[in-house]
């Protein structure tokens, strides 16, 4: 069983205070932002290690594969290294200016990769924590015309590794899709719950910690002599014109300010009037 | 003085001031009345809220010629009782007072008022690029003069030293109400005895702090965070020894026992990434300026047998989930059971010896109790935490930790150590001074004491009786 799962490099969200905006809003401004990969393609680094080991021995399944592509600048590597830390077998990095990509053109870049690395699974985090765009899982489906999951929760291999049947929360509970492989999952949060993903190797009764798992030191050494092999975004022949154009950009605006109200008299009173939602 | 003070001077008191500025509201004793400790009962004749170090200066100046006692207040974080106003004291909160002056880049220091919380001087610096490295988990709430007057240590001694290396100069008013000026801004004064140092650390006895001149240091850049598993303390120390001759700069060598590690997972549900039966976890923040060399050195350690297991944090979250299983023991202790703390020093040569000595005493004196050892290890501090047993009254436990506490310093005396090594000593250590200080000492505190405060106004019975 072949797994792989895109990776991307992004700016860290969590710094929002930092986050500005360049003249004229023509682009966000990530100088200053500490860079990290997208942790839902951590979480989808977890879970599909999860698929390809025993748990409880933490002995990955013999002739099981797991391999890493992003897209991005060299320092990407850094990132891609993690992954080999937390148990990936290799690394693939595209060279390309992070401005010079959109969903479309990774997704179609993606297709290329499948082509040549031929995987039984591609799962990726649902979507990137700094644009949200949550496209490019979608549309690789398309291209390959795969069977498609996003947004799994949970993800059970069956014995025979031939289907997953993927667990998504829906509105008033959980919806369970068989997909037959070869497939593309995108992956939530909870993927990375302790008993979300069962592949029948791993013993019924081991529980994972919650989370993306601690790199142990030796595994990061050990990464060091994983391979990660560069080439540009042009090698794979595909058209670089991107398709969506980002037109401006700006901050939300400043909350204002909150008011004190001295009784709740007055505060119905600011709800009827003010607020009008009484 | 340890006296209440009279219905005369309460009402002298009430007529000299606004009930803004001294307030005799009764609703207000029970929070300003004590600190984080919860053995004293809180029973303040009133509480001042001054504004200004003339308002504070007012007011001693009132309470020194009518005999009125003074508990200088901060955020009330201390764990030694020395914030408790139990004996009809007027509570004196520097709470109103937390101007900040513009921080100067050149020389690296901020003017800050006494009332200033300890979080909120590290923002108005960050943006310089700067911060007051005075680091520790209460500093949403504490303030910078509680900080000063109590020398407050915390997680980053290791690489900054105590408070007392952090503070330029001082704005102190007397036990008479006068108002002495410290130091300036200056890095170098060298013009005799330096009396700021008297008053940092001093615990409220001396003198109220009303400003400071506080010395800032740069950011630290990228900090990185392990988690180590080793067999037992003196692996620890071989540990500690390694880290000090590793390629980056230490910023935190923190360690707990398994037992604390299993109170933070019963009370928090957390995790370690990996299990040490009956061994120690340490936690190691570093500042590396080459993380290559840092995972080299790491490697290293596994090559050497210095280390069962080891973690590196990739990102800030990981790395703050492994200080949760730190930061979290306390509140644990409490959450699961009656703890009863102590926190002493030792010189780091003297840890392994004195532990093996700590473990014999329980297991042959109080069999079946449970010992928590935590701590920052580097700086030779141990938080010794003895926990009640099920079948104990609580009564009955703290009679018996009480006993158990001469021991436990009588210990820490035969290895050179301190009985108190950040949390001073306020109330609840007093009567266990004489462990750490000389009769001569004692003598020479008393008359220093004396000096300053002849009628005994300020914080009466804290560090010496009244």
């Amino acid at each position: 069983m072949k797994i792989l799962v895109p990776l991307k490099r992004t700016a860290d969200p969590d710094n929002a205070n930092k986050i500005k905006i360049g003249a004229g809003g023509a682009k966000i401004e990530t100088t200053g932002l500490e860079p990290k990969a997208n942790p839902f393609d951590e979480y989808a680094v977890e879970a599909s290690l999860r698929l390809l080991e025993n748990g409880q021995t933490k002995v990955r399944i013999a002739g099981d594969k797991l391999t890493i592509a992003s897209f991005g600048p060299k320092e990407a590597a850094t990132n891609i290294r993690q992954a080999l830390a937390m148990g990936a077998d290799d690394g693939l990095l595209f060279l390309s200016d992070d401005n010079a990509l959109d969903g479309d053109l990774i997704a179609r870049a993606l297709a290329k990769v499948v082509e040549q690395q031929m995987p039984d699974l591609v799962v990726l985090g649902k979507q990137a924590v700094d644009g949200d765009s949550n496209q490019v899982g979608q549309i690789l489906a398309e291209l390959l015309q795969w069977p498609s999951a996003t947004f799994a929760m949970s993800m059970e291999l069956s014995a025979d590794k031939k289907t997953v049947i993927v667990g998504r929360e829906v509105d008033g509970g959980v919806i369970k899709l068989r997909l037959t492989l070869p497939a593309v999952i995108t992956v939530d949060l909870r993927i990375v719950a302790p008993k979300s993903v069962v592949n029948h190797v791993t013993p019924a009764t081991f529980t994972y910690p919650d989370g993306a798992r601690f790199t142990p030191l030796p595994m990061i050494i050990k990464a060091k002599s994983k391979p990660i092999v560069e080439a540009s975004l042009a090698s794979l022949g595909v058209d670089t014109a991107l398709k969506s154009k980002y037109l401006s950009f700006a901050l939300p605006p400043a909350r204002k300010g909150g008011v004190k109200v001295k009784d709740v008299a007055e505060l119905v009173q600011k709800l009827r009037t003010e607020a009008k939602v009484l | 003085m340890d006296v209440l003070p009279t219905d005369a001077a309460l009402t002298a008191l009430r007529a000299a001031f606004s009930e803004d500025l001294v307030s005799f509201d009764r609703d207000l004793f029970g929070t300003y009345g004590r600190d984080w400790t919860r053995v004293f009962d809180p029973a303040p004749c009133a509480v001042a809220r001054p504004r200004s170090t003339a308002e504070v200066a007012a007011i001693v100046g009132f309470c020194a010629t009518n005999d009125i006692a003074v508990v200088p207040s901060g955020g009330r974080t201390g764990l030694a009782g020395g914030a408790v106003a139990a004996r009809g004291e007027l509570v004196l909160s520097l709470e109103r007072m937390r101007r900040m002056d513009p921080v100067d880049r050149v020389a690296q220091t901020v003017r800050v008022q006494a009332g200033a919380v300890t979080e909120a001087v590290h923002e108005h610096c960050a943006p310089h690029g700067l911060t007051w490295p005075v680091d520790f988990a209460s500093k949403g709430s504490s303030h910078v003069g509680g900080n000063i007057a109590t020398n407050a240590g915390g997680v980053k001694v290791i690489r900054y030293g105590l408070t007392r290396h952090w503070v330029l100069g001082l704005e102190v008013v007397t036990a008479q109400g006068q108002v002495l000026s410290l130091n300036g801004a200056l890095e170098k004064n060298n013009t005799g005895v330096d009396l700021r140092q008297l008053f940092i650390g001093s615990e409220g006895t001396l003198g109220i702090i009303t400003e400071a001149t506080l010395r800032l240091s740069r950011l630290p850049g990228a900090l990185d965070v392990m988690l180590y598993a080793v067999p037992d303390l003196p692996a620890v120390l071989r540990l500690f020894d390694a880290a000090r001759q590793g390629p980056f700069t230490l910023s935190a060598f923190e360690f707990f026992t398994d037992r604390a590690a299993a109170r933070v997972r019963r009370h928090r549900g957390l995790e370690a990434p990996f299990a040490v039966e009956g061994g120690c976890y340490v936690l190691v923040e570093a500042e590396a300026a080459d993380r290559e060399a840092l995972e080299q050195w790491a490697a290293g350690l596994f090559e050497q047998s210095l280390v069962s297991d080891g973690v590196l944090a990739q990102n800030r979250t990981q790395a703050a989930a492994l200080w949760q299983l730190r930061e979290a023991i306390s509140e644990s202790l409490s959450g699961t059971g009656v703890p009863h703390k102590n926190d002493v020093a030792l010189p780091i040569a003297a840890l392994a010896p004195f532990c093996a000595s700590l473990d014999a005493l329980f297991a042959e004196r109080y069999p079946g109790w449970e010992v928590v050892l935590f701590g920052h290890i580097g700086d030779g501090n141990l938080h010794i935490n003895v926990m009640k047993p099920e079948d104990l009254e609580r009564t009955e436990f703290f009679a018996r930790t009480g006993e158990a506490d001469h021991a436990l310093f009588t210990l820490v005396r035969a290895h050179g150590g301190s009985i108190s090594a950040e949390h001073g000593i306020g109330l609840l250590k007093k009567p266990y001074l004489a462990y750490s200080r000389s009769p001569e000492e004692i003598a020479l505190l008393r008359a220093i004491k004396q000096a300053f405060d002849p009628r005994g106004i300020l914080n009466p019975g804290k560090i010496l009786d009244a």
